[in-house]
């Protein structure tokens, strides 16, 4: 049987119709479309901005914090000043922080107040070790490290990691409501430290003689105490637990609604 | 001495029943109690009469009509005869000297008991899970009450969130519904667990705390 087809018998003026002319149509679309987009990416980097300013500092500095949709980063060093760094999204949104005494206010939500949405604004702050941070975001992550005296507070409202490292405060106090919390650091005699998250993990990592009241409640039962545990807790079915590490000397409250608590030691 | 003891003893006295002691003491009060005195010459006379005209006296012609006159008229001027028999009987039970002996007293006693027991388990099998069902009710409405209450302002920032929504860019949009979902969740979750378990103490904490993130996350949301 005589097979006919196509492909059997390709003359010069076939192969050109077939594959160089379509070639040369899509090369002739492609081109306006490259064009376009090749001019759009300047536009956008030109939107982005960026500002850094430096503040100058005593060793007790507070500052506050409130954004509205971005990732926020607190670090210390060694200098009695405050950097802080941003990236601003869009060109519409204002940043302008205030600085009264030794207090530095950032307020992007009062800033923009009427703009609509003004998409992320992501901080970078540089600060004195002593000194004491108050954050705020609607959504987003915050990362603090390095922190030791002074106060912590991070508060997420909507969904977001918290990650607080090597932190030595009198005072913590980490929320979200969707997202994991991480506290790497020590509990100060006296201290009050409260972590809380409706849908993500809690884990808190200490030194092994750390010393402090435990108040932790997950409806889920997911509490993991490791090496804090002892006979002297008191718990609710596994939902909550109640009990002193050491001689309880801060004040600890973890709450989590559905996700884990873990302790670790360092 | 009383009136009410002098009264009775009036009778031994005009019979010269009653011992010396007695006597005087009964003496002493008559000379002072008016009524008590009316009421001794009373009887006296009455005695003294029958005493006199004994057999003098001719029977009725038809005692059971005279009786029966005597007992209407008696009727008449007692309109509630009943609460004067209940109470002459309540005052017979209770004047009553009782005298009981050991196994009488013994069968008193249990008779007591078993009436107890059997009106406890009566009452028990009737209305037992009554009252328990009852204090769950209670409890769970005050649970509802109270997120109804909390409720009312939700819905008030719900209202304002709805106005400014439009202005969010989508994203925001997005998470703010998600969020919101997992919080409604938790709520939920609590409020199931509350109303299997009315004194969950947990649940609450937990209910309380959704709620009020829930508050917070429509307070912060609203000023975007």
């Amino acid at each position: 049987m005589r097979e006919i087809g196509f492909w059997k018998s390709p003359t010069p003026m076939k192969l050109s119709y077939l594959i160089l002319r379509p070639l040369a149509r899509a090369g002739l679309y492609a081109l306006p479309a490259v064009m376009v987009i090749s001019c759009l990416v300047p536009v956008q980097c030109q939107a982005q901005q960026k500002m850094s300013k430096r503040y100058p500092a005593g060793k007790n500095v507070r500052i506050s914090l409130k954004n509205i949709s971005g990732t926020i980063v607190v670090e210390s060093w060694k200098k009695d000043e405050i950097r802080l760094s941003a990236t601003i999204e869009s060109p519409n949104a204002h940043v302008v922080p205030k600085q009264v005494d030794e207090n530095l206010v950032v307020d992007v939500m009062n800033d923009n107040r009427g703009r609509g949405d003004v998409g992320d604004v992501n901080f970078k702050l540089q600060v004195p070790v002593d000194s004491s941070v108050d954050l705020e975001t609607r959504r987003g992550n915050i990362y603090v490290s390095n922190l030791r005296s002074g106060s912590v507070r991070a508060h997420v409202s909507s969904e977001g990691d918290i990650e607080l490292s090597n932190i030595n405060a009198s005072q913590v106090v980490a929320q979200n409501t969707i997202g994991n919390i991480f506290f790497d650091g020590e509990f100060a005699g006296g201290g009050t430290y409260e972590f809380k998250s409706t849908k993500g993990d809690i884990t808190i990592r200490i030194p092994g003689n750390s010393a402090f009241r435990l108040v932790a409640a997950s409806p889920a039962k997911k509490i993991a105490l490791g090496d804090f545990w002892n006979n002297g807790f008191r718990t609710q079915d596994g939902r909550k637990y109640v009990g002193d590490v050491g001689d309880g000397r801060s004040s600890v409250s973890v709450t989590n609604f559905s996700g884990q608590i873990t302790f670790l030691r360092k | 001495m009383n009136c009410e003891k002098c009264q009775e003893l009036i009778h031994d006295l005009i019979d010269g029943a009653l011992s010396r002691s007695d006597e005087l003491l009964l003496n002493t009060h008559l000379q002072e109690c008016l009524d008590c005195e009316n009421v001794r010459q009373d009887l006296s006379s009455i005695l003294t009469y029958c005493q006199t005209h004994r057999g003098e006296y001719e029977a009725p012609a038809n005692p059971q009509a005279m009786w029966l006159r005597i007992r209407n008229v008696v009727e008449a001027e007692h309109p509630a005869p009943q609460i004067a028999r209940t109470r002459s009987f309540l005052n017979g039970f209770f004047g009553r000297s009782w005298e009981l002996s050991f196994p009488q007293l013994a069968a008193f006693t249990a008779a007591v008991v078993l009436c107890v027991s059997l009106i406890t388990v009566v009452g028990l099998r009737r209305w037992g899970t009554g009252p328990l069902e009852t204090t769950r009710q209670f409890e769970a409405s005050n649970v509802n009450d109270r997120v109804w209450q909390r409720q009312q302002v939700i819905n008030y920032w719900n209202q304002r969130i709805e106005l400014n929504k439009v202005r969010w860019s989508a994203e925001m949009r997005a998470t703010f519904d998600r969020n919101l979902q997992v919080i409604d969740q938790a709520v939920s979750q609590s409020l199931n667990e509350l109303n299997r378990n009315p004194h969950d103490e947990i649940s609450e904490q937990m209910l309380n705390e959704s709620l009020n993130d829930k508050l917070a996350l429509l307070k912060e949301f609203s000023d975007l």
